[in-house]
């Protein structure tokens, strides 16, 4: 082996790159998993939200009727029926520590000579213990004011730069619509939050002042609840459900296949974020499985280069068995060798692989990092013994056929090959 | 007696075609004899070698070695009977290649039961055939001579009942030739039991007696009378 070290090398490429694909997947699906875990932990993992939904004529629900809820949302059907009396019923289940109701909006906001159009954020008081939002400067509204319609503002962070630089925002004045209202506080930096929401550029307000003095409604567009036992949101999900279709009045099909309740006629619809992370899981999972398999299948194209290999070591190797069996080596002795050869060197090329993997796996996450990304660098445990072990079984299914040529040689035909 | 040959037939069967190399061979060998196994090519006395060092088995006939027959020996007892009573040495030295001296003299030790120390067995048999001083030499480092003295040392390490040694000086000049023989001779001297193929009368000569075969059967069966004795020196007497 160590005599031909170029033809060596060569047929090392074929395991060293199986291997450092393996790395880099198992590092890309821990990457991307916790990537996903992150976002959805942004907006807390033991909440249940209730949004509104269109409800859907046909007897099906799921895909189809989510699209279609989605599209008459977009072309303008408003859902008017959850209000924040919903809230306070939902807030009287056992799980439930607290809700709040939010709704968008959209005006201008003027300050001194400048004028924006931004997105109004409604919510009750209790939104910022239940969401990871943070206040900067200044202080959040109260339940007191948002009952008594006060004319308060909190703004984003990216607001306060856009409208205040570097100068105090507390206390100011700026006008929204026609109303003049008071900044009391700033919020602190969120970042992109997935599914599009910039928090960072909105404005704050009372969900009672926003949909009283700004939008003149009286529903909410979801609800959002904090549980205190995250491992009961199904259970809580499924008590909402019966509560809001209790007060919106609505009896639902039964599915003759399954004799369940569907959900078609519900003009709500409630996820739950432990399903959440459930469903985003098992697709990374997925995803990570299917480029394995792939990869091992370069792996494997890589033991028949080993297996290549052997057959022409042993071929090139003829006489030296046939000098081994004459003074006395056994089929099992010679057997042994040369697996030993194949499984040593593709343990080589796994060491390698291993370690381009791992080197490999850091340099993509430096780069996606510094490009914004949140891309953890990490490898499961399991992933070196996985990596490890197949590779090892590739260095002993190819060794074996050859390992078995060269035992099998006739010790005279051997001996003439010289 | 260490050999008994009755009747040994070898025919190779290709197709439809029967070839017999060995047509009903008889005879003995005992113990501390050197005996020549002499023939033109074709005449069968290297598959005669092949079946009587243990690598290869007659089509008919019996064949008792040490008195055992081994008709009914698998593949692995033969293995073990090759590494434990038999030292083989080739026309073409067949040393390791990329190895130095010392480890192919070890080499058979590593197929073997026996308990002893590897290095020092290998080193004083090495010494023993004039080659201590080129133990950690590279097999392609050293002469033609000295490679067969290390093939020589290699059959010797695990201390056998019997050396085969095939066409030894064939590939080695005169002198060499001689030197190589004069040391089978030594070896014989104190005892062991030596058979030597080869086609030439001259090398024959050095041994006690000569196997004559010619087609496959054995043509004569005799006495040397005037043995052939190196000087010590790569000359003949």
């Amino acid at each position: 082996m160590a005599s031909n070290k170029v033809r060596t090398f060569l047929t090392l490429l074929g395991i060293i790159i199986g291997v450092t694909s393996i790395m880099i997947v198992f590092s890309a699906g821990q990457a991307v998993n916790g990537l996903l875990n992150s976002q959805i932990s942004s907006f807390g993992t033991n909440i249940v939200e209730t949004e509104v939904k269109v409800p859907t004529d046909k007897k099906k629900s799921g895909t189809s009727g989510e699209i279609s809820s989605a599209v008459s949302l977009s072309m303008g059907t408003q859902i008017t029926t959850l209000t924040l009396a919903d809230m306070d019923k939902i807030d009287q289940l056992d799980n439930v520590i607290d809700s709040y109701g939010a709704i968008l909006g959209q005006n201008q906001i003027t300050f001194a000579d400048q004028r924006k159009t931004i997105t109004l954020f409604g919510a009750n008081a209790s939104f910022i213990n239940i969401d990871q939002s943070k206040i900067a400067e200044g202080r959040f509204f109260t339940d007191a004011e948002d009952r008594s319609l006060a004319k308060v503002a909190v703004i984003g962070s990216k607001v306060k730069t856009a409208l205040f630089g570097d100068s105090d925002a507390v206390g100011a004045q700026v006008k929204i619509g026609n109303l003049k209202y008071e900044v009391i506080g700033v919020m602190k930096e969120r970042g992109a939050a997935g599914a599009g929401l910039d928090f960072d550029s909105y404005v704050y307000l009372p969900i009672r002042t926003l949909q009283k003095r700004v939008l003149g409604i009286n529903y909410v567009l979801y609800l959002v609840s904090q549980l205190k036992d995250p491992e009961q949101s199904d259970a809580t999900a499924q008590a909402i459900t019966g509560l809001l279709r209790d007060s919106h009045h609505i009896t639902p099909d039964i599915d003759p296949a399954t004799g369940q309740a569907t959900t078609n006629k519900d003009d709500f619809r409630i996820t739950t974020m432990q399903e959440m992370i459930k469903t985003l899981s098992t697709v990374t999972n997925a995803m990570t499985i299917l480029l394995l398999a792939i990869v091992a299948i370069s792996l494997i194209v890589g033991g028949v280069g080993i297996m290549n290999i052997m057959y022409v070591i042993v071929s090139e190797r003829t006489a030296e068995i046939g000098l081994r069996k004459a003074v006395g080596a056994r089929y099992a002795d010679i057997m042994g060798q040369f697996l030993t050869e194949s499984v040593l060197v593709t343990f080589v090329a796994t060491i390698i692989g291993v370690i381009l993997g791992v080197l490999v796996s850091w340099l993509i996450s430096v780069g996606a990092t510094s490009q914004g990304i949140d891309w953890q660098f990490g490898l499961p445990f399991y992933s070196f013994i996985v990596a490890i072990a197949f590779s090892l079984l590739c260095g002993i299914a190819f060794g074996l056929m050859p390992a078995r040529k060269a035992a099998r040689l006739d010790p005279i035909v051997a001996l003439r090959n010289e | 007696m260490l050999i008994e040959v009755k009747n040994l037939v070898k025919e190779y069967r290709n197709e439809d075609v029967i070839t017999s190399v060995l047509r009903g061979l008889n005879f003995e060998i005992k113990k501390g004899e050197f005996v020549s196994i002499m023939g033109p090519s074709g005449s069968g006395k290297s598959t005669l070698m092949h079946i009587l060092g243990l690598l290869d088995r007659p089509t008919s006939g019996v064949y008792k070695f040490d008195g055992r027959n081994t008709e009914n020996l698998d593949d692995n007892e033969l293995a073990m009977m090759r590494n434990e009573k038999i030292g083989f040495v080739f026309q073409a030295f067949n040393l390791l290649p990329r190895t130095n001296v010392l480890e192919n003299v070890k080499l058979p030790l590593l197929y073997s039961k026996k308990k002893i120390d590897a290095e020092t067995r290998a080193k004083k048999v090495l010494e023993s055939v004039g080659l201590g001083h080129r133990l950690e030499y590279f097999t392609n480092q050293i002469s033609g001579g000295e490679k067969q003295r290390v093939a020589i040392a290699r059959a010797l390490v695990n201390e056998p009942e019997i050396i085969f040694a095939d066409e030894p000086t064939g590939n080695l000049d005169s002198k060499s030739g001689i030197q190589v023989m004069e040391i089978f001779q030594k070896l014989n001297d104190a005892g062991h039991t030596i058979i030597l193929v080869t086609h030439e009368t001259a090398t024959a000569e050095y041994a006690d007696r000569i196997i004559k075969i010619r087609d496959g059967e054995i043509v004569g069966d005799e006495k040397v009378h005037n043995k052939r004795r190196g000087d010590g020196n790569g000359q003949l007497k």
